[in-house]
């Protein structure tokens, strides 16, 4: 009796995980009792808390990478403590792992989750030898990408404004520069990326597909550093360090691309671009200050712009990103934190003839604030409960245009500002209901209000495929409420441990998403702007259901997974024919809504450990489309249906300074219509499809090989046998050798490393598209043009320093 | 303009990267038969012409196939005169103009009546107003355009022209000629409402003056002494909203491309009839200059 009650007392353990070289927060760290199943997982700011009976407890904590670290902890009282992980030395040693860090993907109830650090992303080839956040989500299972200098990713057949991206919290409307060929997250800032396709938990909405939550890393909190790299490209550079030892630190890290400025000595007088720009730069930074124990600060922000200009036209874009966060430890089983975001996505645009005063001017842009008090309730040891809050705030401007005819003539077409605000509430809580079942279970709801001041456009019915239209204008006033949505979304997932190597998943998620991106080109051009849900525009809906087994094998070395999903979605978007999407007042009567549906099975196979180590994921998928009007009312595939779809990514440490890497993708070539006709009007050839079917077509399938190869520099190597020659040296000339060993004193730190890379190894010119067209001047003469985005082998080399 | 915009970033990108364009042959499907039909009838002093055609295989590479037994006329119906025009070749049928004779006059209405195997195919048109063209400058190009001069075409022309301010959107089409040879590419086709560039839907948006990228005629064409033309043509708003449309059909290429979609026809196909027409009809007011560059 005694003893059963004394066993009922607990106390908790609570505190943060760091890595013991720079500090950083070590997010997904477990820390658990040995030996027992009793334990959880570091938050994204490397926040644990585990509830144990009172005794004394080997406590393990570890993360894959780093070497596992145990204590003895006698838990008489709450203890608050921060763990300090060593790095593993390198791969090639032989470490001893503990099965705790190794099976998180059997035991953990999340599914439809793939998570990456920045040291795997690193090492894998890179197109223009440029490591790229959003191309290595590529390679991951059930995600795809219409074709090279595609900006963003579609998951699961979902559109690319499906995904939530998360920098550091705040939402980034534009994820590309240069088109698409390059993601705006700087590698050198960038800690932790973590895609959730499925099973999404309630703390997340907004989105309807994924969820890519990026997290920045806090600067080193030990000791200034200084990295960068100098590629084809762009340069990178990024500056780290304490400002207060342990309690302060910051990250400021930048790029710049020179392609234009390399480019123009070879540029002929009479090109075109020889008086051109273009050219992206970014910066990112951030700072964190730990006030005590209990708070803990961060602010950081990003911004980045791609210009492009030519005499009589110039374009620019960029975002702006802004978070600030309050880490609150209320107790040591209550962990607050709250975030507020600022985020602007904007673009200019113009035509100007200088000497004539003529100009046309184009603006839109979208600014989104955020606030989210997120709560972490670390009940027991079988309970984790989340819950919180969160209000966006959407203010957009869909365009502005100035057209100036002459000095002091002009006219503007300026169409009224939108406004909108959603509010979410939400719980969710993990529940380890059995040894060998945990179930997350939650609700989000979520509520839309579309505000005034502005106009509601009210449209009337008209022929199939046709404008709808215009009815009648309203005006509203300040803040008054124009159009509301409330939706519920319940979140669950489900975990089944069948044995200590696999288990069994599920889960089922609705998402509501009120805004949408109006796009109807094949890559996503950087005019296209986000449009909120309005009177006529209702949020897009998805449900989705999947399945997972997954299994490892070999003491871990082997995880594997097989999973299947199922999503249909409710109003999402599609174009009248011949839809006007750009300064358009009445744009909202040429967009479709219709339904969705994908589903598929994903088949992944990673190798964690040895020299040889990588993945090969698999999905066969379909997705589609139902449109009123389009495509005789019937199902159609949609633009980003890839059948199958084949990743392999493989790395091999060849000796500690060689490292060798390679990709090979294969995917089924995308739908496309073509016509089985022509006609003619007005001398033009114009394509035609008496049948009317939508992607009736698929272009030719994509693949591609990419190798890769990194030289990690020994510098204390470099240094003994730099040394040891001006030794000799010295010595013949009859100088002092006293000072010969300072350099490899100050230097033998440091790290630099040669990457090598060759993109599309076998030349293969990938179809981006396929079109038709009428050949130069012979207006009988019609052909067919495959258009590839890459139409040649891109070797690369990039030199990484950081000391 | 979306569309000159995109493409100008594709030429870039293009140049950038390593991006290629490979003519390939593929097989398609064959569609079903349709009557073409062509008609963009103007106040020009000058033989008017009607086509009626029919599609055609996509990589046919003969003239369009011709409907020779088509019963083609054009009427007047705000007077009642009817135009009966006759076959000549390649499809065309023509109305000779006489020297005091026009057919489209301002402000009247006009239905056009194909009749072929017994089905009459319809459509109308109002005959709109066109701008007020001012004059043409030719100069040398001093980096003004896409770039510097060459030696040999180093001239440039721009327009000069208005529009009538009214608080009424109206369409044109510039057609730019050099040595009456008519810029025909899929990327010379310059349309616009009012004159801006086309690029805002039913605002009330006069211009007045025309602004570029309307009034940039086909950069770096000319040589000294080679003629400029240019001719405004009215169009009616669903023709212009054609020209858009087929302006992204023929030049679909590249990484913004649409998903292709059929373009729209405002020619009425009869109930009963086992063919379906398509094609556009248009009533142009049409203005005219002229001027030798030097």
């Amino acid at each position: 009796m005694a003893l059963n009650f004394s066993a009922q007392e607990k106390f908790t353990l609570s505190g943060y995980i760091k890595d013991a070289k720079n500090g950083e927060a070590l997010i997904g760290a477990t820390v658990y009792k040995q030996g027992s199943q009793i334990g959880g997982s570091a938050n994204e700011y490397g926040f644990f808390s585990i509830t144990l009976p009172k005794g004394v407890h080997i406590i393990g904590a570890s993360l894959i990478g780093y070497k596992t670290f145990t204590i003895s902890v006698n838990l008489n009282q709450n203890i608050n403590k921060t763990i300090e992980l060593n790095e593993e030395r390198t791969q090639l040693e032989e470490v001893e792992v503990t099965a705790e860090q190794e099976d998180r993907n059997i035991k953990s109830v999340e599914m439809g989750v793939s998570r990456l650090d920045i040291k795997q992303i690193n090492k894998i080839p890179a197109l223009f030898g440029e490591v790229d956040v959003v191309r290595v989500i590529q390679l991951l299972p059930g995600v795809t990408t219409v074709g090279e200098g595609a900006s963003g990713f579609n998951v699961r057949g979902g559109n690319i404004d499906q995904n939530l991206i998360l920098l550091d919290e705040a939402p980034v409307y534009n994820s590309s520069h240069l088109f698409g060929f390059f993601s705006v997250f700087n590698p050198d800032a960038v800690k932790d990326v973590k895609l959730i396709k499925g099973g999404i938990p309630a703390q997340y909405g907004g989105r309807v597909s994924s969820i890519l939550d990026i997290r920045m890393k806090e600067g080193n909190s030990k000791k200034l550093t200084v990295s960068g790299g100098i590629g084809t490209i762009f340069s990178r550079l990024s500056i780290e360090g304490p400002i207060i030892k342990d309690k302060m630190s910051f990250i400021i890290a930048g790029r710049r691309s020179y392609i234009d400025a390399l480019l123009k000595p070879f540029l002929k007088s009479t090109n075109p671009l020889k008086n051109s720009q273009f050219y992206f730069y970014d910066l990112t930074a951030k700072i964190n200050y730990r006030i005590n124990e209990k708070n803990t600060v961060f602010a950081s922000g990003y911004f980045g712009r791609d210009v492009f200009g030519l005499s009589v036209f110039g374009f620019n874009w960029g975002n702006a990103t802004g978070t600030v966060r309050w880490n609150h430890i209320i107790n040591n089983k209550l962990f607050m934190n709250v975030t507020g975001c600022y985020s602007n996505y904007n673009y200019y645009l113009e035509f100007k003839l200088q000497q004539l005063n003529q100009s046309f001017k184009w603006k839109s842009n979208i600014i989104n604030y955020s606030i989210k008090p997120d709560f972490t309730y670390y009940a027991d040891s079988k309970n984790t409960i989340r819950f919180g809050m969160q209000a966006l705030m959407y203010d957009f401007l869909p365009y502005n245009a100035v057209g100036q005819f002459e000095q002091g003539s002009s006219v503007t077409f300026k169409s009224a500002k939108r406004y909108g605000i959603e509010y979410a509430v939400y719980a969710g809580n993990e529940n380890k209901i059995l040894p060998r079942l945990t179930l997350e279970y939650g609700l989000r709801i979520s509520t839309y209000q579309y505000l005034g001041k502005g106009k509601a456009y009210y449209y009337g019915d008209t022929l199939l495929n046709e404008p709808l239209p215009l009815d009648s204008i309203a005006n509203f006033k300040n803040g008054q409420i124009i159009k509301s949505y409330v939706n519920p979304e319940p979140r669950f997932s489900l975990n089944y441990v069948i044995n200590s190597q696999s288990s069994f998943k599920a889960s089922y998620n609705r998402m509501a998403q009120y805004l949408q991106l109006i796009s109807n080109t094949a890559a996503s051009t950087p005019l296209d702007v986000y449009t909120i849900a309005s009177n006529n525009l209702k949020p897009l809906i998805a449900d989705q259901g999947s399945f997972g087994y997954f299994r490892n094998f070999k003491d871990n070395m082997f995880e594997t997974s097989i999973e299947v999903y199922y999503k249909y979605l409710q109003n999402q978007l599609d174009y009248v024919d011949n839809a006007n999407l750009f300064i358009n007042e009445t744009v909202e009567g040429e967009l479709l809504q219709g339904l969705g549906r994908a589903y598929g099975a994903e088949f992944y196979i990673k190798k964690n450990k040895g020299k040889l180590n990588g993945w090969i994921s698999y999905t066969l998928s379909k997705t589609e489309r139902l449109m009123r009007g389009i495509s005789n009312d019937d199902w159609f595939l949609s633009r980003y249906d890839r059948t199958h779809c084949l990743n392999t990514s493989v790395n091999y440490d060849l000796t500690k300074q060689w490292n060798l890497s390679a990709n090979f993708v294969y995917l089924s070539g995308v739908p496309a219509s073509f016509p089985n006709s022509r006609i003619q009007i007005q001398s033009y050839n114009i394509p035609y499809n008496t049948d009317n079917i939508r992607n009736n077509y698929r272009i030719t399938p994509y693949h591609r090989l990419d190798v890769g190869a990194t030289y990690n520099v020994n510098m204390e190597k470099h240094w003994v046998r730099k040394s040891k020659r001006r030794a000799k040296l010295y010595r013949i000339i009859g100088k002092d050798t006293d000072n010969i060993d300072i350099p490899r004193k100050i230097f033998r730190n440091h790290e630099s490393s040669w990457v090598f890379s060759v993109y599309n190894v076998y030349n293969r010119r990938n179809a981006f598209s396929i079109f038709f067209r009428t050949k130069g001047d012979m207006p009988t003469q019609t052909e067919a043009v495959r258009f590839s985005v890459i139409g040649s082998v891109v070797p690369a080399i990039t030199y990484n320093f950081k000391f | 303009m979306k569309k000159s915009v995109l493409f100008t970033l594709v030429i870039c990108i293009i140049t950038f990267f390593t991006s290629c364009e490979d003519v390939i042959q593929i097989k398609l499907d064959e569609g079903s038969k349709l009557y073409v039909i062509d008609a963009f009838v103007n106040n020009l002093r000058e033989d008017q012409k009607i086509r009626v055609i029919t599609n055609d295989n996509y990589f046919s590479n003969k003239e369009a196939p011709p409907v020779t037994n088509a019963l083609v006329i054009l009427e007047d119906a705000t007077t009642g005169q009817q135009y009966t025009f006759n076959y000549q070749s390649n499809g065309y049928y023509v109305y000779p103009i006489t020297a005091l004779d026009t057919i489209a006059k301002l402000n009247h209405n006009y239905r056009l009546k194909v009749t072929i195997e017994g089905h009459t195919y319809t459509s109308t048109a109002a005959q709109k107003r066109t701008a007020i063209l001012d004059t043409i400058i030719a100069g040398i190009d001093q980096g003004a355009g896409f770039g510097p001069a060459s030696k040999d075409s180093a001239y440039n022309c721009l327009l000069y022209a208005r529009d009538i301010a009214d608080n009424k959107p109206d369409y044109y089409w510039i057609k730019t000629f050099r040595n009456d040879t008519l810029f025909a590419g899929s990327g010379e086709i310059n349309i616009c409402i009012d004159g801006t560039g086309g690029v805002v839907i039913d605002a009330p948006q006069d211009t007045i003056k025309f602004t570029p990228p309307s009034t940039l005629l086909s950069f770096k064409q000319y040589k000294k002494y080679n003629t400029c033309k240019v001719q405004i043509h009215s169009l009616s708003r669903e023709n212009y909203f054609f020209f858009i449309q087929m302006q992204l059909q023929i030049n679909n290429g590249g990484l913004f491309a649409t998903t292709p979609e059929n373009v729209k026809t405002n020619i009425i196909t009869p109930e009963g009839a086992r063919t379906k027409a398509v094609g556009r009809f248009n009533m142009a007011s049409v203005v005219e200059k002229k001027i030798i560059v030097k």
